[in-house]
Parts: C-alpha cells; structure tokens; sequence
C-alpha cells in the first residue's frame, strides 16, 4: 500500500506507470489491423513528394535535390521526414487522444480517484506511445528504403538513434501542452490535426527548413522535432548540423530535455488544477 | 473533528455559459452564469456506519460526494476524511477511500474484469502479487468467475456494475464512497449488492452510500442525509427522522385528481406539504400539522368541490419518502439540477 500520507515510493511510481503502458499495449492488441496499417502510411506519405520530385526534376533529379539539401538520396531523406513526423504525431495523439478518449468514456475520471498521479499515467501512455512509434515508424523506414531500393543503414545509425531518443523526452514535454489544451477545450482532432501540420512544416518534413524565410526560420528551431529530424538527416545522410557538428546539435536537444517536459508538466498541473476548481475532469 | 468524514460549511460554485437567447444569436453569444451547488454542508459520518445521501437528481449529491473523493475543488469549507484534510493531503484520501462513482464507465471496456482490476491495482500501489491476489479474491467474492476473462464489453450491464463495484473494493480501504451503485441492477442482483455492503459494513467499513431509492436508504443505511438545492435539510436514523413528523398527519389519496385540487388542498389551514405523484395514476401526499379527524373532512370536501374522483383515502404510517416530502416539498421524482 501507498506510504504514510500517500507519497507513493519510487518503485510504486514505476510500477503504476508500467501498468499504464500494459494497459495500452493489451489495448493495442485488441485492433490487431491497425499496427500493420501504421507502418504502410509514411511510406505513401513520402512516395508522394518523392514520385513528384522525379516527375519534375527527371533524369537531374538527384542533382537538383543536391544542389539545396547536401544530399542526392532523396528517397531516404523524404523517408526519414515521413518517419519522424510519425514519431511527432504518434506523441500527439497519443496524449492528446488519451485524456479526451478517457474523458468521454468515464474511465478519467476513475483513474483521478487514485493516487497515482497525472504524470505518472501520462508516463506510461508515453512510453507506450514512444514504443509503439518507434516500431512502426523504424519498420517503416526500412521496408520504404527496401521498396524504393537504397540502403537504409549508410551513415552513423547509432548517432542517428541517440538524436530520436534525445528528441523524444522534450517532444513528450510538447505533447503535454497539448494534452492540457485539449483537457481545457474539450476537444482532441482539431487541435491535434492543427498543431501536428503546423509541426510537420517546421520541422522541415520534406525539406531543409533553410528554404523558410527568416523569422519562420527562427520558430522552427524553438521545436525540439526540427533538430531531432535534422540531427538523424544528418548523422545517416550527411546533409550538415545546423550547429557545424553533432555534439553542438545534440546540446541543444539536451537543453530542450532539461526544459520541455518540465515546462509541459507545469502548463497540465495548473490546467488540471483549474478544471477541478470549476467543473472536473470527467465533464466532456 | 472526529469522525472518519467530517465536513465543515462546504460550498462549491461552478462557473457556466448560458446561452443567451434562442435562435442565430444565442449559437454565438453566451453569458457566465455561477451556480451554486453546495451551499454550506455540514456532516459528520461515524467510523463503522453506513451513511445515506438521499436527494433528488441534481441535489448536490454527486457534487459533495465528488468534492470528498479530491475530483472537484470546493469553493469553501473543509472537511477531514480518514484523517487527512481535504485539498491539503488528496492523495492520502485518495489511497484510503474506495469509490464507485461512475458505474460502469470507469471501466476500460476492451478489457476483461480481471485485467481491469489488476490494473487499478497497480494504481493503487499494491505489488504484482498482492494485485492479483486481491483481484482473484473478489472475482471469487462476487461470483464474477464465468466472466471474468471476457472483454468488458461483452458483458450485461448489471454485470458491468458488479465489476466496478469489485474495482471500489480493490485496495481494500477503510471508507466505500458507492454512488447509486444498484442502478441499472436488476432486483436479485440490487440485493446481492447490498448484502456485500452489509457484510463489509459488519467487517468495519465506513460506507457512505447515495441513492434515490427510499426502500434502499430505509433498510440499508444507519443514518441518513436528505439532501437538496446543495444543501443538508434533514439528518438523522431513519426512525428519528420519521419520529420528527409523528406530529403531523399524513394521508394519501389515489385517484383521479387535477393540478387545480391539488393547489386547493395546498391552501387548507394546517396543510403543511402536498406531492402530486402522477404514475399511471394520481396519488396526493398530504402532511398536515392537524390531526387526521380534523384533515380529513376539510380534504375531502376540497377535492370534491374540484371534480377530484377519490378511489382511496387512507392514513398512512410514516415512511421516509414522507419524510423526503415534508423537509423538500416534491417526491424524489422529480429532478432539482440547478438550472
């Protein structure tokens, strides 16, 4: 049982957030078409630029894309974008998704009447979310790289995985945000649908966002996703560090992990806090 | 300040929109509007007994009983439950309460019953073992055995109640919060429901039990609060609380009567509450401070003189719905939610 006074000890803590995750995934298990489905859609989402980009650019193609990204593999670069937008969409959803499907189902509400904590449970739909992206979006990667035949593995992939698993802490902390503006107004697809798009774009999904006039620029790189897909571009591909090198790039991604989910958890406290003052979590 | 619930002037407002008018406008114009939920409510509830709130939909219940379970802040007061002070030690409250609020929607609906209660387990800090020990133990304790590897989904709703009655009891707390837990029950399985309750009543559990059943409350509850418009009108055992109309006379009409009669009978000398109960057919309700020889004549020439076509008229022995009728005005059948 919880300790005195409540304050749950740190393998309690775990252990609840692991029982969160276990739920997710024996959920998961009960739609067993949608996993398969998951790993065929950034594949199609980056054969579209990509069968584009041959159609107008022909035999020059290759060149062309050399000429303002620093790489001629457009085919893994197109597919590294689609695959890190998954991750990013995987994270909003699937936190954005969790509190409202809850919400509208009753079990937020049951969950709120133990004492384990919102970020405990939001823990352990991350981790959830972080397994269940990776494998999709990884498995993605590289049956898209075998169909459109180029080599997934060039390059430095162990660097390439440290920048996703660096990426993903501060992008959990964003996610969060988002969860606390969707427990606010009540509603998951607009926000979400929004913010993923607006997210996709800075990031630079299917393209160096050095194309983007300044000021967007700038905003970009207040995303932790924008130097997460271009560190893993950079590490397989060689395309550059925005920073000239991978420890600068990488620092800075540091400096979100240090900031971002602390930031989240502070925005989802006080917007949990206001919403018991007035009329609950449960009411949707 | 010591009882296992002790709660001291507890107010709650909520903040609405209203929309202001019908039509093009009022699909983009809404005004704030503060509701007043609980408006001073004071308990004390015993360790060991069962407590009933009784009111009618949109009394408060749920509003005071959200507010003990740490879900909603309140807007004033305080209250000690189980020895922690609410909003100050919620998550001690929350460790050493079991609660039944939702039904069946707070459970996960693609699971079975045993996964769902291991899970809550877990939420509720017990290691593996114990979860799945204390889960076991009561799918065994509520013969829930035949369903309890079967998706949540597939299950009667009756079942599904029983399952998230099983889900209150998974960390085995000293205080049960059970909110209308024999809705959608059918009556055999209402009457399993509250032995379980009386048994863990017996084995030292405090309960606190809200219902608009007046026959549950009567023969379930040690003491009972009868609430409405957020607050407490009447608190006390059940014979206290008939005992405190034994004063007054209280008869009941069947028959055919208007909403005219019955304002007429509302303004006879003595009268002091009337309730029109309209299922299938009329019943009137009709307590008075004078003694029944002296009502009766006086009703009858009344209802009469309104075309009322009187089928029976009889004294009745004070049961608690007339007690409901007295302290509130109307029969728990009708609905109160502050508008």
């Amino acid at each position: 049982m919880t300790t005195a006074g409540g304050r749950p000890s740190f393998a309690q803590t775990l252990s609840a957030a692991l029982a969160e995750t276990q739920l997710r995934m024996i959920n998961i298990t009960r739609y067993p078409g949608q996993m398969a489905l998951e790993i065929v859609i950034p594949i199609v989402f980056a054969a579209m630029p990509m069968l584009l980009g041959r159609a107008t650019g022909g035999e020059a193609a290759a060149a062309n894309f050399a000429a303002n990204t620093g790489t001629t593999n457009y085919v893994a670069y197109l597919l590294i974008g689609s695959n890190v937008f998954t991750l990013v969409s995987s994270a909003f959803w699937h936190i954005a998704y969790w509190l409202r499907f809850e919400q509208e189902t009753g079990t937020l509400e049951a969950v709120y009447l133990t004492p384990t904590s919102t970020v405990t449970l939001a823990s352990g739909v991350a981790l959830y979310s972080v397994i269940r992206g990776l494998t999709s979006s990884l498995l993605a990667y590289v049956i898209g790289c075998l169909i459109f035949q180029v080599n997934p593995f060039q390059g430095d992939v162990l660097l390439a995985l440290g920048f996703i698993a660096a990426g993903l802490i501060p992008l959990y902390g964003m996610a969060l945000i988002f969860g606390a503006v969707v427990l606010k107004v009540k509603e998951s697809n607009a926000v979400v649908g929004l913010m993923q798009w607006v997210v996709s774009f800075l990031m630079g999904i299917f393209f160096p966002i050095t194309v983007l006039p300044p000021f967007v620029k700038f905003i970009a790189w207040l995303f932790p996703p924008t130097w997460m897909t271009n560190g893993v571009r950079s590490s397989l591909l060689g395309v550059g560090y925005f920073f000239g090198s991978w420890y600068a790039d990488m620092a800075v991604l540091w400096a979100f992990m240090l900031f971002a989910p602390l930031f989240g958890f502070w925005v989802f406290n006080r917007t949990e806090r206001g919403i018991q003052r007035n009329e609950g979590v449960g009411q949707f | 300040m010591n009882g296992q619930v002790t709660v001291e002037n507890l107010a709650k407002t909520y903040l609405t929109r209203q929309r202001a008018q019908a039509g093009l406008a009022g699909l983009f114009k809404s005004e704030a509007k503060q509701v007043a939920a609980l408006k001073g409510v004071s308990l004390d509830i015993r360790p060991g007994e069962i407590f009933g709130l009784l009111g009618p939909n949109g009394a408060g219940k749920t509003t005071l009983i959200k507010c003990l379970t740490t879900l909603l802040l309140p807007t004033s007061g305080r209250a000690l439950i189980n020895g922690f002070e609410l909003t100050k030690q919620d998550n001690a409250i929350r460790a050493t309460t079991g609660c039944m609020l939702m039904g069946e929607r707070g459970l996960y609906w693609k699971l079975t019953a045993r996964e769902n209660l291991v899970f809550f387990g877990a939420l509720y800090h017990l290691n593996p073992t114990d979860r799945r020990r204390r889960a076991n133990q009561l799918i065994e304790e509520l013969s829930l055995g035949e369903i309890a590897d079967r998706a949540v989904e597939s299950y009667s709703s009756g079942q599904r109640m029983k399952v998230a009655f099983a889900k209150a009891l998974i960390n085995d707390a000293p205080l049960l919060i059970l909110d209308e837990p024999t809705n959608t029950l059918d009556v055999p399985s209402a009457h399993e429901l509250r032995a379980v309750v009386r048994r863990l009543n017996s084995q030292g559990k405090t309960v606190i039990y809200t219902t608009h059943i007046m026959a549950e409350a009567e023969t379930l509850c040690d003491r009972v609060a009868i609430v409405d418009h957020g607050q407490v009108l009447a608190l006390g055992t059940v014979p206290e609380l008939k005992t405190s109309l034994q004063r007054e006379a209280v008869l009941k009409v069947e028959g055919v009567i208007s909403k005219k009669a019955t304002t007429a009978v509302e303004q006879l000398p003595g009268v002091s509450r009337v309730a029109l109960n309209m299922n299938g057919h009329a019943t009137l309700t009709v307590v008075s401070q004078d003694s029944h020889a002296t009502l009766l004549p006086r009703l009858i020439e009344t209802l009469t003189a309104h075309n009322a076509v009187i089928q029976k008229i009889a004294p009745e022995e004070v049961t608690l719905e007339d007690v409901f009728i007295a302290r509130t005005g109307r029969t728990l059948a009708v609905d109160t939610t502050v508008k």
